[in-house]
């Protein structure tokens, strides 16, 4: 302890008056929820990363199909099985058109006499793998974002109205629930496929139709958790209603939570698509998705493996992009990482 | 006395995503041999922080030791390496914290938690060690000790809990006990059993124990010594009575009047102004200049160091310069002077002058 | 003294009731509240204290008897239109400052809910200036209405939660532990603030505490709950001079003072309800013992009680 006392001006000790709502000033920007979680997500390279992947791939979904100068449904049968072949690339030495034939290492464009560049080589009908590939990106990605929405949908409002209320209406559809899910999802979804035609519709039924629980078992819980917060309770003095507790109070604390578990079930519907479809369930041809190309590629994996290729690792880097930014959503979200 | 921790000069930061909150900004102490050193303040004025910093309890990757030392028996548990430090927690360091609820293993029966301590700290037999524990649940007063070893902790009161939960701290009898708001979350009846029970065992046992509560009436019963914290700094320390009746520091002043007395009837009460400050970004000069009634030029330019009222009593504010103006405290400080031998409001017989 | 405002008959809360783990919360309980006095409520936790305003306010349904606020039963089946009256009449404040405020919305929105449900402002700019002027009535200021709840301190935020109990105009307001979650520097501001709008706005407080200091500081008269039940009913002077019941002298015993002299001299009672002897049969009710001063006790305890309250 220091106890030297210095000599110190007399003008020094004047009393001063500081007006006390000084004191009562928040010196901090502020911030809303959304803008703090944003400026947490923005921190995490990871999720930007994914971010920026995700965008890459939904934005080639849609432009890719175009901007090839192949069609995805032209069949050219003399142009059949030929390995990638990019311009400029070629003279590296990789993606030059060789690939194997009985053995040996022939440049297949040139047999073949193609004078054309095929980016992701062709499949065994002489489709363009580029074009199809990314057809099929786009397929999976739309079912899987509206299945992911109706899933939202339906959990959401049955498990909001099933905790909100709660007492007999929690335990009646509790009970349901818990049916619904002791049946296994792939008998009803084999068994609905046989009565209804395959198709883009029938597949996002099949995926709904015992997703959305674990969302509504999500949006129980914390429905459950918010609604004796003592803000709700605060409202509820003031005499609002059921509709403006939910939609002010319950939904915007829940919303976090519920895109977090979103984006979790978008990938989630892309395997589960790829699978039904590899497992031949899924879509017929001519109509491609990731899992149907999969499908295909998998036959020919040992003499053309860029069939297989190139719709896999466009599954692989959507699943890890989705499951990479939902848990980065998860930390900007979660309250206990604040400081 | 003897000391037996010294705290000196320390300062601690944590790295928080909105910057770097300096929650500890020099911090100097010394505890003794036998003695129930209190730390008041309110949340955020550090005192949780500096005590989980002496047990090395704080997530490393966000705290930052800036500058100083912590001395137990001469070793700066500062340098200690995990392992090292490990040796000490639970051992001659323990600590109760505030809520029972979450301090026990809900899992594990409670005879094994207090046998833990001992089996790991101290070379003895699973047996030596039971019997031992029983003696623990005697001793921290839970009837029928030994049918309650194998109960699990729902199975006891808030209260029975944190009496086993002293239990386990006090199994290796160590030097010193740091209790952490270990009354808050109790009833003031259970409360005050649990403080008539530390107090005893300390009788019994001789420990240490720095005593963190915001609570001044558990200080006025438990402490010897008060360390009142303000803004992550020692404000004023000295003797419970001198704390309690020559308060120096306006903070204690306003700490002190915003309690309203059991027996008189006062119009209003004082409630100190404004919000405790942000370490984000601590004020220049004396932290509580911004809230006090008794600010001075001086305050908000220079950080005041600690002057001496006694031999035992320091207060960091610049009216105890000697060419500061002489205040008047607030009405209810000067009653309490009154009753205290060498203030100058002492009204007494047994003479005393300032 | 002056005209109810408040009666509270035979007032039953039970929890599961008849399964076996029943909880009987508040045990049938009894009491008035007047026009303009603060009446507080201590007692430890689980004694029912907070499921009382609960249940007054109609955040619980009753189990069993009447809340009778200024004549009318408000346990009744209402109207929606009787229902709004009611709530604005009647607000809470609650006891956790971090909790009683949502956190995605702004302080304007929070302090406005009021108005908005009961259609107090006709546009938005009126509803600005409304919550401006509860901001400052509460200490803060226009700077903090765009703000979310999270940046302020817990007792800035408490303040919010009285200027927003504020914003409907009550005439009664159910302090469910305000400051309990606050520190003693910051208690003092809140009880300050809710002693000035008393005055100023002439509200009635039912004030739950388990703080015996600050309770006695704000309260008029001063009930003491135990296990669902109220144990003794007098003015805040009377109750701390004159404990009667075993349960209050003994809770009074135990609140450590910030004085080190009475510590060192303070002597603890304990209470064993087995210690009361009741025999079967024996009727068990709040009685009168002295003018105003009520204690849960038998008619055998009365005498005794009166005996020894004359004798002093």
């Amino acid at each position: 302890m220091s106890l030297d006392i210095k000599k110190i001006p007399a003008e020094s000790f004047e009393r001063v008056h500081i007006d006390s709502s000084h004191a009562e000033r928040i010196t901090k920007p502020s911030l809303s929820f959304w803008q703090d979680a944003w400026l947490r997500i923005r921190k995490n390279k990871a999720a930007i990363a994914s971010i920026f992947i995700l965008l890459f791939i939904i934005i080639m979904a849609f432009v890719g199909p175009m901007v090839s100068p192949h069609d995805a449904e032209t069949q050219t049968i003399t142009h059949a099985n030929l390995p990638p072949k990019v311009p400029g690339l070629e003279k590296l030495g990789i993606f030059d058109g060789v690939g194997t034939l009985a053995g040996k290492e022939v440049d297949l464009y040139e047999m073949k006499k193609v004078d054309t560049y095929y980016w992701f080589g062709t499949d065994g009908l002489g489709r363009d793998m580029f074009s199809r590939a990314w057809e099929g990106t786009q397929i999976s990605l739309l079912i899987a974002f509206v299945a992911a929405v109706i899933d939202m949908v339906i959990g959401v409002a049955y498990g909001g109205i099933s905790g909100y209320y709660g007492g007999r209406t929690d335990d009646i559809m509790q009970r349901i629930v818990e049916i619904l899910y002791g049946i296994p999802t792939l008998v009803i979804v084999i068994l609905m496929l046989l009565v209804m035609e395959p198709g883009v519709i029938a597949i996002v039924i099949a995926i709904t139709l015992t997703g959305w629980i674990g969302m509504s078992r999500i949006a129980r819980g914390q429905v459950l958790k918010f609604k004796n917060q003592e803000f709700v309770l605060a409202s509820r003095t003031l005499g609002a209603g059921n509709g403006r507790i939910i939609s002010k109070h319950i939904l915007p604390n829940i919303l976090g939570v519920i895109i977090i578990n979103t984006m979790f079930t978008i990938p989630t519907a892309i395997f589960f698509e790829a699978f039904l479809s590899f497992i031949g369930l899924g879509l017929q041809a001519p109509d491609a998705s990731l899992g149907t190309l999969i499908n295909d590629g998998y036959k020919v994996i040992r003499f053309q493996p860029h069939i297989l290729l190139y719709p896999s690792i466009i599954l692989s880097l959507l699943m890890i992009a989705f499951n990479l930014l939902g848990d980065g959503l998860r930390d900007a979200f979660d309250p206990k990482m604040k400081d | 006395m003897e000391k037996i921790l010294e705290v000196k000069d320390l300062e601690l930061s944590f790295h928080t995503f909105a910057g770097e909150v300096k929650a500890i900004r020099g911090v100097n102490f010394d505890l003794l041999k036998g003695e129930t050193l209190a730390i008041v303040g309110e949340s955020g004025s550090g005192k949780s922080v500096t005590t989980k910093s002496i047990m090395r309890l704080l997530p490393e990757h966000s705290s930052e030791f800036k500058n100083g030392q912590i001395l137990f028996n001469g070793k700066d548990l500062t340098k200690l390496t995990d392992r090292e430090m490990q040796k000490i927690r639970g051992k001659d360091i323990s600590m109760i914290f505030q809520d029972p609820m979450t301090s026990l293993n809900p899992t594990m029966p409670i005879g094994k938690q207090i046998m833990e301590p001992i089996l790991k700290h101290r070379n003895v037999s699973k047996s030596v060690a039971h019997k031992e524990a029983v003696d623990l649940l005697r001793l921290v007063g839970m009837p029928k000790p030994e049918a309650r070893m194998k109960q699990y902790p729902h199975q006891f009161s808030g209260g029975q809990r944190q009496r086993i939960v002293i239990a386990i701290a006090l199994a290796c009898n160590p030097q010193v006990l740091i209790a952490d708001e270990p009354t808050t979350a109790l009833d003031v009846t259970i409360q005050a059993q649990i403080l008539e029970l530390m107090k005893d065992l300390q009788k019994k046992i001789n420990t240490s124990i720095i005593f963190i509560t915001h609570d001044l009436g558990v200080v006025a019963n438990v402490a010897d010594r008060v360390a009142v914290m303000y803004g992550g700094k020692i404000v004023e320390i000295g003797t419970v009575d001198e704390i309690f009746y020559n308060p120096q520091h306006p903070y204690t002043w306003g700490l002190l009047s915003s309690m309203p007395s059991l027996d008189t009837a006062e119009e209003k009460l004082y409630a100190i102004p404004g919000t405790p400050p942000d370490l984000l970004s601590p004020p220049k000069g004396d932290a509580f200049a911004l809230r006090s009634d008794y600010a001075m030029k001086i305050d908000l330019e220079e950080v005041p160091p600690f002057f001496k009222v006694s031999d035992t009593h320091y207060a960091a504010t610049w009216l105890l310069h000697p060419d500061a103006p002489q205040v008047d405290p607030p009405l209810a400080i000067r009653e309490r002077m009154k009753k205290y031998p060498g203030s100058r409001y002492y009204e007494g017989t047994e003479g005393g002058t300032y | 003294m002056a005209e109810k405002l408040l009666e509270i008959k035979n007032l039953k809360q039970y929890f599961n009731q008849g399964k076996p783990n029943e909880v009987r919360a508040v045990d049938d309980i009894s009491f008035d509240i007047y026009k303009g006095e603060t009446l507080g409520l201590v007692g430890e936790s689980g004694c029912g204290k907070s499921t009382t305003g609960r249940t007054i306010i109609r955040l619980y349904d009753a189990t069993d008897g009447q809340v009778i606020y200024d004549g009318v039963n408000v346990h009744d089946k209402k109207s929606k239109k009787d229902l709004k009256e009611f709530n604005r009449k009647m607000q809470m404040i609650f006891q956790d400052p971090y909790a009683s405020l949502n956190p995605r919305m702004k302080v304007l929105d929070i302090i406005a809910e009021g108005l908005d449900i009961h259609g107090l402002v006709k546009n938005p700019k009126e509803r600005k200036e409304k919550v401006v002027e509860l901001l400052e009535t509460v200490g803060l200021n226009r700077e903090h209405a765009d703000r979310y709840a999270h940046e302020f301190s817990g007792g800035q935020r408490q303040r919010l939660g009285i200027a927003r109990a504020l914003a409907v105009n009550p005439e009664f307001i159910i302090a469910d532990e305000p400051i309990s979650a606050l520190d003693v520097s910051i208690q003092a501001q809140v009880v300050n603030l809710l002693k000035e709008l008393q005055e100023e706005k002439g509200l009635t407080y039912l004030f739950i505490a388990h703080d015996l200091s600050m309770v006695k500081y704000i309260s008029d008269r001063i009930g003491v709950m135990y296990f669902g039940k109220l144990v003794e009913l007098a003015t805040a002077e009377e109750l701390y001079a004159n404990p009667m019941h075993p349960y209050t002298q003994s809770l009074l015993s135990a609140i450590p003072l910030p004085d080190p002299d009475y510590e060192r001299t303070r002597v603890r009672k304990s209470y064993d309800p087995a210690n009361h002897n009741y025999q079967d049969g024996e009727e068990i009710a709040m009685r009168e013992v002295t003018p105003g001063h009520f204690v849960y006790c038998s008619e055998k305890e009365l005498e005794s009680l009166r005996a020894l309250s004359s004798s002093k």
